[in-house]
This record gives structure tokens, sequence and C-alpha cells, in this order.
């Protein structure tokens, strides 16, 4: 099962793949914001909703409240059966959806530092069965997510609040305990749930919205058939653009190779979230009547080492390992040139991204000597060591991921010549993202994650000393990595929400993780999507979680 | 089926040894149980001999000549995505997974056996508490004794063998039980009793060389099982772990390159298939010629 | 009888809570739990984590959760998917339809090509016919059936496009037509397997009835051939088929796992797949005891029938 993704979703499914047919894809095509290629403008848009888009998706969605756990494919669900109040377009910026402006400190809506926000709410809002939507869903969402016994799917940001006023039916306000910038982004991942059918439910945990929901999007929940698909209808009183289409049908092919199979035969109109495997980029360009190419992504593929483990507690034990890598057999070879190398944390999309960091070349005679220097001596049997440690460890990734298992055997042989014994200890992703992961009982992960706080840059919960879960913290710092610098930069980073200051903050904060390389990052992830041509509208959204973020704005061009 | 082969000539000759036996004249008739035997001896042979004679080791990594197509350079049968020898990995995975189809049927037949046998003599409560106990490892699907085993052991070949076995016993338990019971009604085990035998001396000595054909039959068709579960577990992500390569996980690797290049799992699936199907055919003819009816 | 059937009542229930507990356990041991899928993904923290794990209930003592899921099993309550918070009732009726479908047709078909295969080869012993059936027989058992499920898609969708690639029906078009079009692919995958089994079995039991006495004395009675066959022999060669049928209820319920995930079938086989990755706990405890259920029944009847056919076989136990 493989997803190459941070999903899990994705490292549950069989036949991971990227890559894709030998050679030629460093000038892979991206998809502009028109889906033509032909540089005729597109029609426009029917004047009612006609017409059926089948997704493939290789994971069910299954969790369908929104403020509840749920992984990529159920986002597809939530992005068009409800809003938030700010929607994050492509290009980064955050664009009003329920509200009628994003506050800032600029607009008055954020005061006092970030302590006292004010949102002003749309007053032409219904949810699916008629109710108008009022501030008091958005007070009752909000406290909902900090209900104890309610499964929030997360408080990050959400447990700051406090005093939620609602100030008239389209105004609310609240304060927060400490300023916290990435607040705005979680926003735009948070979406409004009514209050007067899941506040009236006995427990919200169980209650039947959660199987039929009720939001204010662009599609209203239509049927779903378990194991199989779910069919999204038309809402014809939305208040933005769209909905174009009459039905949108998810559709679950659990098999990577028989999704593409139906892509290529037209049973489904797009792949997208994990995409198409890598091996079949080349034929899959090729197709007629389809358009295919890689998508942007925020995650990234790394090594992930335990600093907990005596040799990569040393700084000259990753750094030799980093410059024994040959990144560009895996990205060129493995994965068919497809993905970008990158030197970090950052997807390059992000606006605090620095394309300055010092790339990495494959040098084994500087790895060498760095081990050398360190006081790791060969020993009898070509491995080094040091005080009596050997300098083996192992190397952890998903089963049934081809492209990974190759890759790792490709790092085995290379850092054998080094005098690193690497062994490989694959387990299923149930195993590896449980107690291994979380308790940092790995001796290193060979996967792919995202830094950022949704689509904020802010990496504190993957970077700072106090994020150590084994070690008593509330984080995603599983590396165990504590860098005092970091931590200040990133406590800075948080509290201030001025853009140009935030920005100088994380490009310094990237060149220290590129030189204490808690992560050694290889490339950032490029699925590949494929669409049916004619379908007008699909953009790829590097600032969203899955490519049908804007299914209300998709039509057929014919 | 009653057992031991039944000497249908009576000469006064020298008595009739193995090679000689009816039993053996009709298995050489059966030519596909032939076949299937040449077959599996000479696999063997290839596989544990055959890595030492090749230019190419299992394990070498050489990226630049991956994808290599068969017969059609250095690489007999081609290369795979790293680049390694796909003919020596076959050979080097040909002795793992005939080591463990071997193993497995071993421990299977070893709990099978016992189980079954004392199931089937003991009968009354011992025989039920123990024929209940086989129903109750039946009732867990096999992938979920996979998960059993993957909590204790991250996946091995001990492992494999291991689950495989433990999927595997209850119907060699079940066919034996059945069998010996029936024996137990028949006149030699009748007197066996009556001379004062002790339960030891008539369940090894008097029953189970008695119920030896279908036992036979079952090891054979066991070691054809286990090679086609192997690949299952590797399908379902508990396989032998990379580098070392598998019939089964390199079968497994192979699935997204069936149309980019087809050879990369058609050669390890000739050989599961070829494999299985030679002790299929062993099996086959083992039953035929144990069964003395026929004559 | 009655004594033999309540004495295996007896067995069963008892059994079914032993293999409940052992199920329990291990399921609930075995490594990584159903937050894992959220670990992976990030955006959740570890004290999102923990506090989900503590309303889950997952860090009470472990006979207080059996005890708790026991109860209220036997009131009925087979408790709620981790997943979709469906009753688990609720998801494995949903997916029993698509099985059953797909796993009686499957048979039906394996049963009326293999007997007839199996029937013919045990009459026409060593024949050509014979032997063509017994190496395709062989062959067909020994393929694995997911790469024989990939191949019959690329070879009869995707290149020929004679079969949809997958799923139960073609979105907009419920029709019976349409479903039966689906069928097929999945069908045939499954069906190749089981034809296999069928004709061996098949022609191993019209062999050990074809050499009885009663066929001789009839032969040499003079009743024509083709009587014997059909009157005589089939039907008691037929006998043990249903024994083995009994004992394949369970199998024809668990559904085919692989099969259902290559070609999309939202079965239970793909459900138990599924859920055990998950780890969705109620849904593959109430799997395991609908098996369950199913396979101490299947034994049952085989015995019972066992004791029918060979009445020196007594139910003693």
């Amino acid at each position: 099962m493989t997803i190459n993704r941070a999903g899990w979703s994705l490292d549950l499914n069989r036949r991971d793949l990227f890559g894709l047919g030998a050679g030629a894809l460093a000038a892979a095509t991206s998809f502009g914001a028109q889906a033509q290629t032909t540089g005729k403008p597109n029609p426009p848009p029917p004047a009612k909703p006609k017409g059926v888009v089948v997704v493939g998706l290789s994971q069910e969605p299954v969790a369908f409240n929104p403020l509840m756990p749920g992984v990529e494919v159920d986002e597809v669900v939530w992005t068009s059966v409800f809003n938030s109040l700010w929607v994050a377009e492509p290009d980064g910026s955050l664009k009003p959806d329920l509200a009628v402006e994003v506050p800032s400190e600029a607009n008055g809506g954020i005061a006092e530092g970030g302590l006292a926000w004010t949102v002003k709410l749309r007053n032409d809002v219904k949810w699916h069965d008629g109710t108008p939507f009022t501030a008091e869903d958005v007070k009752y969402s909000l406290e909902l997510i900090n209900t104890p016994g309610f499964k929030a799917r997360t408080r990050v940001g959400h447990a700051f609040l406090k005093d939620i006023m609602v100030k008239g039916p389209h105004e609310i306000s609240w304060r927060m305990e400490k300023a916290y910038a990435p607040y705005l982004a979680m926003l735009a991942n948070t979406h409004i749930v009514p209050k007067h059918i899941l506040g009236k439910a006995g427990d919200p945990n169980t209650a039947p919205f959660n199987n039929a929901p009720v939001g204010t999007g662009p599609f209203r929940w239509g049927t779903r058939q378990p194991g199989d698909n779910i069919t999204l209808v038309a809402n014809e009183s939305y208040h933005g653009d769209g909905p174009y289409l009459e039905k949108a049908v998810l559709k679950y092919v659990p098999d990577m190779t028989a999704l593409y199979a139906q892509f290529r035969t037209g049973q489904v109109d797009l792949v997208i979230i994990s995409g198409i495997p890598a091996n079949f980029y080349q034929e899959a360009v090729k197709l007629q009547g389809r358009k295919v190419a890689v998508a942007p992504s925020g995650n990234l593929e790394i090594i992930m080492p335990n600093l907990g483990n005596k040799a990569f507690a040393e700084k000259a034990v990753r750094q030799a390992l980093y410059a024994a890598m040959d990144k560009q057999a895996i990205i060129d070879a493995i994965y068919y040139g497809v993905p970008k190398p990158t030197e970090s944390f950052a997807p390059r999309e992000s606006w605090a991204f620095n394309p300055n960091l010092p790339a990495q070349k494959r040098d084994l005679d500087k790895a060498n000597k760095l081990l050398d220097d360190a006081g790791w001596k060969r020993s009898g049997s070509g491995t080094r060591m040091k005080n009596g440690v050997p300098l083996e460890f192992a190397v952890s990734t998903t089963t049934g991921n081809q492209l990974r298992e190759q890759c790792q055997q490709l790092m085995q042989q290379d850092w054998q010549q080094i005098g690193a014994k690497m062994t490989i200890n694959n387990m299923p992703a149930a195993v590896i993202w449980g107690e291994f992961y979380v308790r940092s009982k790995f001796e290193s992960l060979l996967v792919g994650t995202t830094f950022r706080t949704g689509v904020d840059p802010d990496p504190a919960s993957r970077f700072a000393s106090d994020a150590i879960p084994v070690k008593g913290g509330s984080g995603g710092n599983y590396m165990q990595w504590e860098n005092a610098e970091a931590d200040a930069l990133m406590k800075q980073g948080q509290e201030t929400f001025d853009q140009e200051k935030r920005k100088a903050i994380y490009l310094k904060l990237q060149e220290i993780v590129r030189e204490e390389l808690p992560i050694l990052p290889i490339f950032q992830y490029a699925p590949i999507e494929g669409v049916k041509e004619g379908l007008v509208g699909y953009r790829p959204n590097i600032n969203q979680r899955q490519n049908a973020w804007n299914m209300g704005s998709w039509y057929w061009a014919k | 089926m009653s057992g031991a082969p039944f000497v249908s000539e009576v000469s006064l000759g020298p008595a009739p040894g193995f090679w000689t036996s009816p039993g053996f004249r009709r298995f050489r008739r059966h030519k596909l149980a032939v076949f299937g035997t040449v077959t599996i001896v000479l696999l063997t042979l290839a596989c544990v001999f055959g890595p030492m004679l090749l230019p190419y080791t299992d394990t070498f990594i050489d990226i630049r000549s991956r994808f290599a197509v068969p017969f059609s350079g250095p690489h007999i049968l081609g290369t795979d995505p790293l680049g390694r020898d796909i003919l020596a990995r076959l050979l080097m995975a040909g002795r793992i997974s005939l080591a463990v189809g071997f193993s497995a049927m071993l421990i299977a037949m070893g709990i099978g056996i016992v189980v079954g046998m004392v199931a089937g003599f003991y009968e009354g409560a011992v025989g039920a508490v123990l024929m209940r106990f086989v129903d109750a490892m039946l009732c867990f699907p096999s992938i979920f004794l996979l998960l059993a085993i993957s909590a204790l052991v991250s996946p091995s070949v001990p492992s494999i063998v291991l689950l495989i076995a433990m999927t595997s016993w209850m119907e060699v338990a079940r066919v034996v039980e059945a069998q010996i019971r029936s024996l137990k009604t028949r006149e030699f085990a009748q007197a066996a009793v009556s001379f004062g035998a002790s339960s030891r001396r008539i369940m090894l000595r008097e029953l189970l060389p008695n119920a030896v054909a279908p036992i036979v039959v079952a090891a054979t068709l066991n070691v054809a099982h286990a090679i086609l579960a192997e690949s299952y577990i590797s399908f379902l992500g508990f396989g032998i772990q990379p580098p070392t390569p598998s019939w089964g996980n390199m079968l497994e690797s192979a699935q997204s390159y069936l149309t980019s290049a087809p050879w990369l799992a058609i050669i390890p699936g000739a050989a599961i298939t070829l494999a299985v199907t030679s002790f299929n055919f062993i099996g086959d003819g083992l039953r035929d010629a144990l069964d003395a009816r026929l004559d | 009888m009655i004594g033999f059937l309540i004495r295996r009542l007896g067995q069963s229930l008892l059994l079914l809570l032993i293999v409940s507990m052992i199920g329990f356990a291990i399921l609930h041991l075995a490594p990584g739990g159903p937050l894992s899928q959220f670990a992976a993904g990030g955006e959740m923290t570890q004290a999102d984590l923990d506090r989900i794990a503590e309303q889950l209930g997952l860090n009470r003592p472990l006979p207080v959760q059996y005890a708790e899921w026991l109860w209220r099993m036997m009131s009925g309550d087979w408790g709620r998917s981790y997943r979709d918070q469906q009753s688990v009732l609720h998801v494995i009726t949903s997916h029993l339809g698509a099985t059953l479908e797909l796993m009686l047709t499957s048979t039906l078909l394996a049963m009326a090509i293999g007997a007839w295969v199996g029937i013919l080869g045990a009459i026409k012993r060593y024949s050509l016919f014979d032997a063509l059936a017994t190496v395709g027989a062989m062959v067909a058992l020994s393929i694995p059936t997911f790469w024989f499920g990939l191949v019959v898609i690329y070879v009869f969708s995707v290149g020929l496009g004679w079969l949809p690639a997958g799923n139960r029906y073609t979105v907009g078009d419920g029709s019976l037509l349409n479903q039966l079009h689906h069928l097929i692919g999945p069908c045939i995958v499954l069906a190749l397997v089981s034809t296999a089994v069928w004709s061996r079995y098949m022609r191993s039991s019209m062999l050990d009835v074809v050499n009885q006495d009663y066929i001789r004395t009839a032969r040499a009675k003079g009743v024509p051939e083709r009587q014997i066959l059909l009157r005589h022999a089939l039907r008691n060669a037929l006998l043990p088929m249903i024994t083995i049928t009994g004992l394949h209820v369970p199998t024809l319920l668990s559904g085919a796992l692989v099969t259902e995930t290559v070609f999309a079938w939202p079965g239970m086989g793909r459900l138990f797949l599924d859920s055990i990755s998950y780890r969705d706990y109620p849904v593959v405890m109430g799997i395991l005891m609908f098996s369950a259920v199913l396979v101490l029944l299947g034994s049952l009847i085989a015995d019972l029938l066992y004791g029918v056919a060979d009445p020196r076989i007594s139910g003693s136990r």
C-alpha cells in the first residue's frame, strides 16, 4: 500500500508510485490556470449546472464531519460540501469565502497585536436545508472544537480562543490567549458546521449528520455506496460562483494500477491525490484526450533520523551520510526525473522558501573525511566504529512501496562505501505510523511529510524542542532535535503578523536546518495527476491538501 | 483409501523393494508426476548451485543497465529496475521460496499429524477438544494471523515460515484425524489392541504407517500451497525484506511495470507456476500410486 | 443425535468466546492503531492524537475494553466503525451484497465447468482430454490471482476495451446489464482457481465411486454405461461435494480479498483488508465473529454429512 505522501492513505494503498517513464521529465508540463492547451479561450460556464465529473481516489473517503479527524481524500468532500471563512489560493493569498474580508492588522480585523479578532460575515449564505447561515454557526463550530469529549481533529491554534462573541447575525469577534500568526492559515482549513443541526444532536461524535452532512458549499450531499462511491449534487442556491456541474462522483479504486487503467478507459475523469504511478507517466502523457502533468505539493521526501540514536546524534555523521547520497540517481533513475531536489523543508512555492541554500553534491571523499575527522574509524568488516559504537542503523519505510524500496537499496550500496552499514526494516503503514513513529522508536525513516502548519510556513510543531513527544512535549518533533537558536526564531515567527519580518526569520531557520541536518531532504513531492480533456477549472493548489478544492468552479467545455 | 500398497503378485523371487514396488511403478506411469519430480529436482539444483556459476550477484545495483530486456545482452534474463541481474535474483529467490515452502510444510505436517493422530486415536473428550481447537484456528482468516505474527516479529524468513505453517496445519490435522479414526476400527488395529500393545505403539507403529498415503499427498500439496502463499504474503506487504529476493517479492514489485517491462512479472510468475504445478503433479501421482484399488 | 447437536452447540459457543478473546488481544496488541493514519499526515499534533485516543477509550486496560465489547455484543450492539462511525452491522451488510453476488456467480460457474471437466476426465482417464484438463487445472491453481487479475484488466479492458476496468457498475447506469458486464472480469478471475479445484475434486470423487463394487456389478449385469454413470456414479460422487461446499461457506463470505482489490469490487474481503490496515477494531472484530460463526456452522454441517455418508464414523464426539 503506497502513498508517498504524508497522507497515510497514500501509504496504505497498493502500488505507490511516482516516477514515470524513463527520460524526459524534468520539463514536466504543469497545469496552468486554463485546462486547454490549444490556446483557445475557454467557453463560458453553463447557465444551469450540467454534466457529471467522476473523481478517482485510491482511498475511500469516510470522514464527512470536517471538524473530526480525516485525511486528504476526506477533504475532497469537505471543500465541496462546506466552506471556511477564507480559502488559501494557489499563489498563497487568502481569499474570503464565508467572511466578507480577511481580517488583518491593516483593516482592524486583527487588533492588539493579535489578541483581538473581529470578522464580518456574508449575509447571503444559506445552509443546504435553506436555513440562513449566521455568526452563531461560526461560534458553535469554534466552540465545538474545544469541547472536551468532542473528537476534534486538531486544537492547534483553536486552543488559544476565548470569549467568542456574536456581535450581530453577521459579525463575530473573539480574543486569543496569545498572538499566534499561523491561526489565519488554520482557519482557512476550518470548515463551518451548522449549529441548528449538529447543535441539536445528543452526541456530535455519533450524530447522523456525520453520515449525511449539511453544509453551505457548492455541492450538497447526495448518496453513498459504502466501499464504492459517493455522489454529491449541485447546490443551486450557492452564494459563490458556480457550481456548474450537476453531479460529482467520488469513486474509490484501491489499486493504483487499476485506477490508472480506469483513467485510460475513461471510467474516471480525473486521478488526483495519489495520482498516477510513476512508471506510467511517459505513456500517460501521450494519451489522447487526457492531460497528465505534475502537480505541486507541499510534501517532502526525506530521511528522518532519530537523534536519540548514538550515531545520528553526531552532526558529522548526518552531514557525511547526506554528502554520500546520490540524489541525482534517485531522482533521475528511480523517479524518472519528475520531482525536483530540494535543500529546504519548505516547498519552493512558499513565500518563505529560501532558494540560496547550499546545494548537495555527491562527494564520497568529503563524506569519508567528515567521518575520519570525527573519529569514526573503519573496522575489519569495513563498517566504521567509534568508542565501541558501530555506524550501523536501520532505515524503515512503508512496505509495498517499490520506489522507496529501490531508493533504500541504492542508499544502502552508497553508504556502504563510506563505511556505514544500513539495514532495511520495512513494515506496513499502520505499524510505522504508530508508536514506532510517535514515540521515536525508529532509527531512521524514509518518508514523505510536511513541515508547515496548514499553509503557514511555521514548522514549530516539527522542530521546536518542546515538541518532542517522547520527552514530554506535545508536537511532532520525532527526530528529537534540540536547537536553542531555532527555538528562538520559531517563537518569534509565531508572534508577529508582519510577513516581511516572518520571511526573514524563516530564511534564517532554513539555513540552520540545512546546516544541522535534523532531516536529510531529498526531493519535493511531485504527484502526477491526470484530467480528461475538456474539464475546465481544475487548478492544482499547493496550499490545499487536494486538488479538487475548487470543484465548485469546474465544468465541461463541450 | 486403504493405505499400504497392496502386493498383487505372489512371487518366489526376492521380495520387492521400493523401486520395483507396484506403487512406484504406478507413479512412473503417471507422466505428469514424473515431469513434476524431474522439474523440482532440476529447479532445486539450479537454485543451489546456479548462483555460484553466474557472473553477476543478486544484489549488485547497476543503475545504468536497468530494464535490460531478456536475451538481448550480457544479462540472460534481463535486469530489474535497479539494474540487478534477474537470473541471479531468480535463482537466489528460488532458494528462499523453496526453503520457505519445505520448512513451512514440515512444521505444518508436524503439528497437523500430531494433533490429528491424538485426536483421532483418543476421540472422546480429548478428540473433541483438539478438533475444536482446529476449528478455532480455522476461524481466523489468514490475513488476521498475518497481523498476529507481525505483532510479534518484523517480517523475515522465519516469521513467514511460521505464518504459512500456522495457516495450513489445520487441514492436515483434519485429514489425519478422519483417517486415524477410520483405521482404528479395522481388524489389524483391533488386533494390536487385543495383544495389549501400548497406545503409543499402536499409534506410531500400526496406524500411522497405514495413513501414510494421504499424509504424503497432503505434504506435497502443502509445499505447493506454501510457495503460493509466500507470494500472497508479499502482496500484502509482509513479505521478505529487500534486498533479499524471493519469487513473491519479485512478482510483487513487478506489478507496476506490467506494461513497460512485462518480463519482470512473467519470469518470477512462471517460476512460481512451474514449481507449484510440479508439486501438484507429484501429489497427484502419489495419490494415484498409493491408491491400491486401481490395480 | 440431539445430544450430539447440543454438545456441539455448547462447544461452539465456548469456542466463539475464546476466538473473540484471542482475536481482540491480537488486534489490540499489534503495533499501530486507528490513529496511525493521522500521525502520518502531520496535521494532528501528538496532543491531538493522545486526546483522541483517550476519547476512543483506547488507553483503558485491555480486559476492561474487552468486557465492554463483549457486553455490547451480547445485547446486539456490534459497535461503531472508527472510520465512518456507522454501526458495524450496517458496514458489514452494506458490503455483503457485493460479496455474495461475486462469490455465488463465480462458484456456480466454477462448479458447472469444473464438475463437467472433472467427470469427463475421470471417465476417460489418462486420455488426452484428461491430461490437458489436469495440466490446465494445475496451472490455474498455481497462478497468483493478483497478477492474473491485472493481466485481465490490461488485456481485456485497457487493450481490447471489451470489459470495464473495475467497480460494480458504471456511474450513472445502474442497469442490470451494466452490472453483469462489470461482473464478468472479477468472476472469471475468481472462477479460474475454483474451477480447477472443483474439477480435481469431482475427478477424484468420480474415480473413487467408479471403481466401487456396486458399479462393477451393475456393469456385469449389463446396465447401459450411460445409465450407470448418470444414475449411480454421479449421485454418489456428488455427495462428498456437498460436504466440501459446507466447508467452503466461510470462504464464500470472506470474499476474495485480492480480486476485490484489483477490480475495485466493494465486498467483504476488501473491507476486511482495509479495516485491518486502518486498525478499525470494531469492524475487524465484527467480521471476525461473523466468519467464525460461519466456519463453525460449516464444520458442523460437514461433520453431520460425514456421519450420514459413512456410518462407520458415528457422531461419537
